[in-house]
């Protein structure tokens, strides 16, 4: 393996520096009486100690070395069904692929991918899948990703079915996305009008595969739906979410895609921090999309105390300073020492702390073949040396070091 | 006897925390842990020497220096490690060295 030659030779030392002493050392204890189960504890402890330091990279015990290798084949199983699931989704897309791979009963995550060309640009595969995974991760355990819709904006709309059978539709924001399309909104609208085709069409057997209610489940961010009109497609889907978040009325798929046709139509583009004020409001008629103007929530105080006007606290303030200096003037003495020693007690500096605190000195522990000066310029030359820097061990042989005073 | 240098160290020292544990369990005496720390001063003298074949050169300015009982002590400041491989910074580093010419100093005990 070309690999070994660069590799570390910190563990292999260290291990054989063990194995020498525990080696001679066996004799001694032998000679004292003591078992040799307590010098295999003496190894043990040894190497736990050196392991958790974290000191030295790829120091393992034999034990360990076969415990690793059992870890190591499982993970490359599983690493293998994920690249594979990866490279589906960094295929290079024609127009529009729509992927429907067999449902398995146990899941390794599918992913229902609607791609266009426009996604291309904005989002790469990679990112797609990355950020498709990461939000599949998110979810709640139980609760697996039944199918992961891309759609044509880049946000990800996750089937999952729950354990009971119920099926939702959780769409994950993202608004770093938002943003790049907001950049181009002239080139965005119109492939998006054909795009919401797939999106009803991947939908459609989802309607069908509905056994019972389908809710709609809204994190309580900024939401992005593939429609023509972003922001209307907002307001649509919170109605749709308060409507769903009310108890006994569930809404179906069927409806949201018609409410994303209705969407279509609309044109006239709103600010998102309305959307975002149509969120808060729950309770709100699903039939049309609401008029732009909405005050956004009020803002309630909430730092420090319940202070009113400035008036009045001028007032109290320039009365209480006023009976302050009556009293200094008055006691003098006493008041001043109370007051002195809580202000010397701040002036003590505590950087002493930050210096003595840090969690590893860097120690170099070695021998020196020669150290030289000329003026302020020292010249360094070590060997057979042990570093920790960093937290980590280094060796050397030789070491040649110059500074400046 | 070899310097004893090499007990504070990662290695020394996980391998003196051990004895500690195993005396206050009286599962071995302290004459034989000081027996053991001997034997490892000895071999960790011999590995350093022996096995280790690699070279690092650093650069840095020098805070600090001493130099008392034939050991120096330096502190430096902004210090670059550099291996063939690779490269390691650091703000302080404190070097412990001692004397590696002559190997019958190190068994002399009273002078």
């Amino acid at each position: 393996m070309a690999s070994s030659a660069n590799s570390n030779p910190v563990p292999k030392l260290y291990r054989s520096v063990i194995e020498d002493v525990i080696s001679e050392v066996r004799e001694l204890f032998l000679d004292e009486g003591v078992d040799e189960q307590v010098l295999l504890e003496l190894k043990t402890l040894w190497e736990n100690k050196l392991l958790q330091s974290k000191a030295v990279e790829g120091f393992h015990t034999e034990e360990q070395a076969a415990l690793q290798a059992a870890q190591q084949q499982q993970q490359q199983q599983q690493q293998v069904q994920q690249v594979q699931q990866v490279q589906q989704v960094t295929q290079p897309a024609q127009a529009q692929q729509v992927i429907l791979p067999p449902p398995p009963q146990q899941a390794p995550q599918q992913q229902v991918i609607v791609q266009d060309s426009k996604i291309l640009q904005h989002m790469s595969a990679t990112g797609m899948s990355a950020a498709a995974t990461a939000a599949t991760l998110a979810l709640p355990a139980g609760v697996a990703p039944y199918q992961q819709l891309i759609t044509s904006q880049g946000q990800i709309l996750q089937v999952v079915r729950a354990p009971n059978g119920t099926q939702y539709i959780i769409q994950q924001p993202q608004q770093q996305i938002l943003l790049q399309q907001q950049m181009q909104p002239g080139g965005v609208q119109a492939p998006v009008i054909q795009q919401v085709r797939p999106f009803t069409q991947v939908l459609a057997p989802l309607q069908g595969g509905l056994p019972q209610q389908t809710g709609v489940i809204i994190q309580p961010q900024q939401i992005v739906l593939a429609s023509g009109n972003k922001v209307q497609g907002n307001a649509q889907v919170m109605q749709a979410a308060g409507m769903a978040q009310q108890p006994g009325q569930p809404t179906t798929t069927a409806a949201l895609v018609q409410q994303l046709q209705q969407a279509q139509g609309a044109a006239a583009p709103q600010a998102q921090p309305q959307a975002q004020a149509q969120a808060q409001q729950q309770a709100q008629p699903q039939a049309q999309p609401q008029p732009q103007t909405q005050q956004p929530p009020m803002m309630l105080q909430v730092d420090g105390t319940g202070d009113t006007s400035s008036e009045e606290d001028e007032d109290e303030e320039e009365e209480y300073d006023e009976d302050d200096e009556e009293e200094k003037d008055k006691d003098g003495g006493e008041d001043g020492q109370v007051e002195e020693e809580p202000l010397n007690s701040g002036d003590d500096v505590s950087d002493e702390e930050d210096q003595e605190l840090f969690d590893t000195e860097n120690v170099v522990v070695c021998q020196y073949d020669k150290i030289h000066r000329s003026k302020n310029k020292w010249k360094f030359h070590l060997k057979d040396g042990i570093m920790n820097l960093n937290g980590r061990d280094y060796v050397f042989s030789k070491a040649i070091g110059d500074a400046e005073w | 006897m070899a310097y004893q240098l090499y007990r504070n160290t990662t290695l020394g020292n996980s391998l003196q925390e051990s004895l500690d544990e195993l005396i206050q369990t009286q599962q071995i005496t302290p004459q034989l842990a000081l027996q053991v720390l001997l034997q490892f001063d000895k071999a960790i003298n011999t590995a350093l020497a022996n096995r280790v074949r690699n070279r690092v050169n650093f650069r840095g300015s020098l805070n600090t220096y001493r130099f008392c009982d034939n050991v120096w002590t330096f502190v430096l400041n902004d210090v670059e490690f550099r291996e063939v491989t690779d490269l390691v910074k650091v703000d302080k580093v404190k070097i412990v060295a001692c004397d590696g010419k002559s190997e019958s100093t190190q068994n002399k005990v009273d002078k």
